[in-house]
Formats: C-alpha cells, sequence, structure tokens
C-alpha cells in the first residue's frame, strides 16, 4: 500500500500592502428616524467607500479595496454598510456616484466628480475654514481650493502616471516587506533624516530603493527616503495652485504620518485635524451633494 | 442622432489619405505635403498641386526617436512618424514655412527619411512679421517659391493663374468663417466637433470640392435643429490640434466648443487677402497679417487681445488651453494668456496633450471644471 503523499503546502504569501478595511456605524443614532438618507460611493482606482448620511449628518461607512470592475465594488461597498445596520437600499432616497467609476454605479441617481465630491466632504469634515486640499488617492492626487461652502474654485491634477500616489505606498511596503500601516511611523525610526529617493515614479523608485537597501540604508531609512519624495512631489503640486491656510488632507495617504507631516513641515503650516476617516472624503461629500439635492427637490415639491 | 450633415467632412478625414491618392489618380497632379499653416497653399493650387497638411494619427509610434528628440512636442514626433511610417507616400512634395524650431526637425527629417519625397522647399519666412521689414522680406520669399514651382513643372504661373488660386482659396476662408458664425448664437446649430472637422478637411482636400461642400452645408443649416443641450461654451487654445475624441468627449459631458485660437482652426483661415494687383504680394502679406502663432508674435503680444476678442465675440463662457507637451512658444504664452483671460472673466483650464491622451482622467478634469462653473444647484 502506497504511503499517503501530502504535497507540501505553498507559504502563506503575506500582502504587506494590504491596508484596513473598515466600516463604521454610528450607534448612537437611528437611521429609521431620519427624513432623509441619502448615500455617496466613491469608486476608486485602489479604494471603494459608501458612505450614508442621515437628514445631513454622517451616519455609516464602509471603505473596501476596489474590485476588478466597478458596479460589483459599488454594490459591495454599500453592502458592507447596509449590512451593519439593517439598511436596504429601497430605504435611501438619494444615490451619488464619484470617483473614477462613477458612471458606473449602477444605481446612483446622479455621477459628481470626486474634486468637487473632496472639497464638499473636506468642508463637512475640516469645518467651513478648509480652503485648501490636497487629496491623495490611489492612482492620482489632486489639490484643490474651495470656498467657505465647500464649492471647488480651482484645482490640479498630478499627470498621468502613478507616481506619489497610495498604489506606490503599497509597492513600498511589499517591497519592504513591512504593513503598510507602520510605513509611516517608522520612517521616523531614522538617526537623520535622509535625501528624497530621486524618482517618485513607482517603478523605478522600487528600483532606488532597492539600490539603497544594497548600499546599507536600513529598511527604516529607505521608507522615510520615499515618504520624503512623496511629499516633496505633492507639494510641487501644490506650490502650482497656492496653498491657502485651512489645509486638509484627503485619501488614503492622510493616514501615513510619515507623508503627512513631511508635507506639513515642507509648507510650513499644519494641516486640520479630523476624527473621521480621511479616506471617506469624496463619498461622504457624493452623500451630502444628494441630501441638498433632495432638499431642493422637496422645496420645489 | 446625426443627420449627417456633417458626414462628408468626417468622412474625408477618416479617409484623407484614400482621398490625396484618389485624387492624385483621378487628376494625374502632384500631391504636396505641407508642413504648419504659413505655407502659402495659393503657390501650389495655382500650379495645380494638391496641398495635403501633414497632421498626425495619435498613435502609439516608435520610429521618431533616432532622428528627433523625444522632447519635442507630439505633433512634431506624430507627424514625423506618419512621414516615416509611408502613410503619405503618395506625396511628391514637402514644403514648410519656418514657424517652430522644432517642427523644423521634423520637416529636416522628412526630406533626408521619407523614402518617397522627391523635391522638398523650406520657406524662410520671418517671425518677426511685426519688423518693418518682413513683408518685404517674405514677398521675396513668395515670389522665390513661386520661381521654384515653375522650375520644377517647367510651368509659368501666371499672375492671372495666381490670382485664380487666391480668389479660390480667398472663398473658402469667407465660407468657413460663415459656418464659424453659427456658432455664436445662443444653441447653436453646429457643434465644435462638426466645424473642426470643416475646418481640417480644408487643409488636405481639393478646396474648390471643399468649397462645394461648404455651400451646401450652409444652405441646409438655417433649417438645422440639433436637439442638444449647449451646456457651457467653451474656447479652445494652442497649436495643433485634430483630437476627435478629445473634443467629442468635451461635447458630451454638458459643454459646447464654440470658438478656437488653434492651427488647425481659425489660425489657418481666419483672414482673406487683401485686394493687390499682384496676387504675390497679396498672398505674401496675407501670411503676415493672420492671427498670429506665438512663434511669429513679438515683440508685441497681439495674440493676447485676438484670443479674448474672440471669446467675448462668440461668449465663451470659459477656455481650455490644449497645451502640446514640450510646445515652448505655447507654453511661454501660457502664464500671461491665462492671466490676461481669468482677468477679463474668462476661467481657464490647462491639459497638457500627448500623442495620445488619457480620455478617463482628461474627462474628470473638464467635468470638474464643468462643475466649478454650473454646480450652483449643489450648494
Amino acid at each position: 500500500m502506497n504511503a499517503e503523499v501530502n504535497a507540501p503546502s505553498a507559504p502563506e504569501k503575506k500582502e504587506f500592502w494590504r491596508w484596513q478595511e473598515t466600516a463604521w456605524i454610528d450607534e448612537t443614532k437611528d437611521w429609521r428616524k431620519a427624513k432623509i438618507l441619502t448615500c455617496g460611493i466613491d469608486v476608486g482606482s485602489v479604494s471603494s467607500q459608501a458612505v450614508l448620511v442621515a437628514d445631513g449628518e454622517l451616519y455609516g461607512f464602509n471603505s473596501m479595496r476596489t474590485g476588478n470592475n466597478s458596479p460589483d465594488s459599488a454594490r459591495n461597498a454599500l453592502q458592507g454598510a447596509m449590512d451593519k445596520c439593517g439598511m436596504k437600499l429601497e430605504d435611501i432616497h438619494y444615490v451619488v456616484g464619484t470617483g473614477y467609476g462613477r458612471v458606473n454605479v449602477p444605481f446612483a441617481h446622479k455621477a459628481i466628480t470626486e474634486i468637487a465630491c473632496h472639497a464638499r466632504g473636506a468642508n463637512y469634515m475640516g469645518g467651513n475654514k478648509v480652503r485648501t486640499i490636497l487629496d491623495m488617492g490611489g492612482q492620482d492626487c489632486k489639490a484643490i481650493h474651495c470656498d467657505d461652502k465647500g464649492k471647488v474654485t480651482n484645482f490640479l491634477m498630478n499627470d498621468k502616471c502613478a507616481a506619489g500616489t497610495g498604489r506606490g505606498m503599497e509597492v513600498i511596503s511589499d517591497l519592504m516587506q513591512i504593513p503598510i500601516a507602520e510605513l509611516g511611523p517608522r520612517s521616523f525610526d531614522v538617526a537623520e533624516e535622509p535625501e528624497a529617493v530621486s524618482s517618485v515614479c513607482v517603478v523605478f523608485a522600487k528600483s532606488e530603493a532597492l539600490a539603497l537597501l544594497k548600499a546599507g540604508y536600513t529598511k527604516n531609512k529607505v521608507i522615510a527616503a520615499y515618504c520624503q519624495a512623496m511629499a516633496e512631489r505633492v507639494v510641487s503640486l501644490l506650490e502650482r495652485i497656492g496653498v491657502e491656510e485651512g489645509f486638509f488632507i484627503t485619501g488614503g495617504i492622510a493616514k501615513n504620518p510619515g507623508v503627512v507631516k513631511r508635507i506639513e513641515k515642507l509648507l510650513g503650516i499644519k494641516a486640520i485635524d479630523t476624527k473621521i476617516d480621511s479616506q471617506i472624503a469624496g463619498a461622504l461629500g457624493a452623500a451630502l451633494f444628494g441630501y441638498t439635492l433632495m432638499q431642493k427637490q422637496g422645496a420645489k415639491a | 442622432m446625426s443627420d449627417g450633415l456633417f458626414d462628408q467632412f468626417k468622412n474625408w478625414y477618416e479617409k484623407r489619405h484614400d482621398y490625396a491618392r484618389a485624387w492624385k489618380a483621378r487628376t494625374g497632379g502632384q500631391v504636396v505635403a505641407t508642413m504648419c499653416t504659413y505655407t502659402p497653399e495659393e503657390i501650389l493650387l495655382a500650379a495645380g498641386m494638391l496641398p495635403v497638411r501633414v497632421l498626425g494619427a495619435h498613435e502609439p509610434q516608435n520610429v521618431t526617436e533616432p532622428h528627433i528628440f523625444g522632447m519635442f512636442c507630439p505633433f512634431c514626433r506624430d507627424s514625423l512618424a506618419q512621414g516615416l511610417l509611408g502613410r503619405f507616400d503618395y506625396a511628391e512634395g514637402v514644403v514648410l514655412a519656418q514657424s517652430c524650431i522644432q517642427y523644423r526637425q521634423t520637416f529636416g527629417s522628412w526630406r533626408l527619411h521619407v523614402p518617397s519625397v522627391q523635391w522638398d522647399y523650406f520657406i524662410p519666412m520671418p517671425n518677426e512679421v511685426q519688423s518693418p521689414h518682413a513683408r518685404k522680406a517674405h514677398y521675396a520669399e513668395v515670389q522665390s517659391f513661386r520661381e521654384f514651382i515653375q522650375v520644377l513643372t517647367g510651368k509659368t504661373l501666371t499672375s492671372a493663374m495666381l490670382t485664380e488660386a487666391l480668389a479660390v482659396v480667398d472663398e473658402n476662408r469667407r465660407l468657413l468663417r460663415e459656418l464659424f458664425e453659427y456658432r455664436k448664437a445662443t444653441d447653436p446649430q453646429v457643434t465644435g466637433v462638426e466645424c473642426l472637422l470643416a475646418a481640417l478637411t480644408a487643409q488636405f482636400v481639393d478646396k474648390r470640392e471643399h468649397n462645394e461642400q461648404l455651400k451646401k452645408v450652409l444652405a441646409a443649416l438655417p433649417m438645422r435643429k440639433l436637439n442638444r443641450p449647449e451646456g457651457i461654451r467653451f474656447m479652445t487654445i494652442g497649436s495643433e490640434n485634430d483630437d476627435l475624441a478629445f473634443m467629442n468627449m468635451i461635447e458630451s459631458v454638458g459643454g459646447t466648443i464654440v470658438i478656437d485660437d488653434q492651427c488647425s482652426g481659425t489660425r489657418y483661415f481666419w483672414n482673406e487677402s487683401k485686394k493687390d494687383d499682384d496676387p504675390i504680394k497679396a498672398i505674401a502679406d496675407r501670411y503676415c497679417d493672420r492671427p498670429a502663432c506665438p512663434t511669429k508674435d513679438y515683440p508685441l503680444h497681439t495674440r493676447y487681445d485676438h484670443v479674448l476678442g474672440l471669446a467675448k465675440e462668440f461668449n465663451a463662457r470659459a477656455a481650455i488651453f490644449l497645451q502640446q507637451k514640450f510646445c515652448d512658444p505655447h507654453e511661454g504664452d501660457y502664464p500671461d494668456l491665462k492671466r490676461y483671460l481669468e482677468e477679463n472673466g474668462i476661467p481657464t483650464l490647462f491639459l497638457e496633450f500627448d500623442i495620445t491622451n488619457p480620455i478617463g482622467p482628461f474627462r474628470i478634469r473638464v467635468e470638474a471644471f464643468l462643475e466649478t462653473l454650473t454646480e450652483d444647484e449643489l450648494f
């Protein structure tokens, strides 16, 4: 009788880039008591968020990785939020799609660009003093000026590559084999601040990072050099549009203190703090626009 | 749903090389690749030739790198690629009138490396057209070009032949302006894409045939209803642009392009010649007088008032700069022109064009720009 042969199991592949997907509901509120329920869905290139707004106030959200098609990502993001509070799609009065996949949100009543939505979301999160917004997204970054209502007055986007964006940070995380959430804190654990890597192109930064490791840099020092490069890149974008007081950062990279603190140092101003997850700013703005549109429809009726 | 009124222009544009080959087979005449809209087509027309402007194809290419630098503007590289790829193999000649130094090197490379080219001619048109000596100098250059063509063809280009050719080209300019006039109205009866197709095809279709087609369109236009929302009225500003996918995108997301300052559009045909007994003088002066390309707009910047004037005349609400990457002349004008327009109530958006353009990311920028102009309902 042949002995049973067990195939060696493949070693578990760690995904260091994988950021925390989160869902949250305001347990102190009951959505059933709300007169107007709206939803914003931000289908970005890397992450998707669904935000629920009850009577113009943030009620809950779900943030997850974007799948391989926009409609499914939108559905999954919303389902995750609704499941936490027993809500159904029919309960929601108005849905606004935003982000790169905004036109592919099947149940959206309207699509609005993420530029307008981030400004509106930042206005809610950071208050009406917010004037300059830096949105550091998965594959692009945007510098936005807005007025006291969160209306966009000017904006700039980066060029056509993913350099200096969230995806670039994910690549470095995998390369260094350090969980993405640890990159920021570890970037400060260096004896002296290194020069920025010369390229923040995702491809070339990777080879430069490897070269630095070979040259004897510690991982923390390489991460610090990469964070500095990313900060310098977005600051150059911000300087093209001009930074006004009331500076606010949205998007996933706002959670990385290694980049945020370096941006603040380069600009000489501190970003406005918020307790709300910076990644949901676009979807939150979309949901708030939905609320305003519903209010206006009600006023007309 | 399109009523087909501009289908002929669209068909010409999409099959422009087939058109030139068919013209050649039909007439037995020579086809001449022209570079830059400062080339005096009238001389070629008088000699019975078909001037065909070199345009890009907006496709990725890998043939120009050995010849011109990658930091030359996309139009330079795309134009050279078309020659190297044999797309203009029906053209015996190639002519350039001096404008920018990068395009001059594209021309130089065409002469050397496009095997189908049998003859070439460079017209060293003065860039400082504002100089008191410019007209005299350019007169002499146009005259030299005439003489070159006479030797080449063995035919004398008489004043009568030149006058007739000039009349045909002037008629084309006049008809195009009549067409563009329709864009002034609210809810215009023509779209920006349709007008772009009309202006672009004028640059490679037999002018007499083009004139007849324009007349048909102009006869039908007064009765036309487009039934599309006008949205925001845009002006486009830049050098050459025939990226129809991009222009269609603007007109599909809530905008209408109502006027341009581009050499693929108004700068090509805006002014007719002035009457003169000497047709060479009339032709040469017309090119000195036309709305200036930034390469020919110094020491005074005449463009700024011209561009603002167009924006006001056509009631453009905002302007989009379509900046060819690495185009130094236009990039040099951009900061001041942007400021000038914005000071005069015309908000602007800047987009950087390459051989191929990312329509998705551009769409976000255009839509966000539209929202800054219209989103009051959201607040």
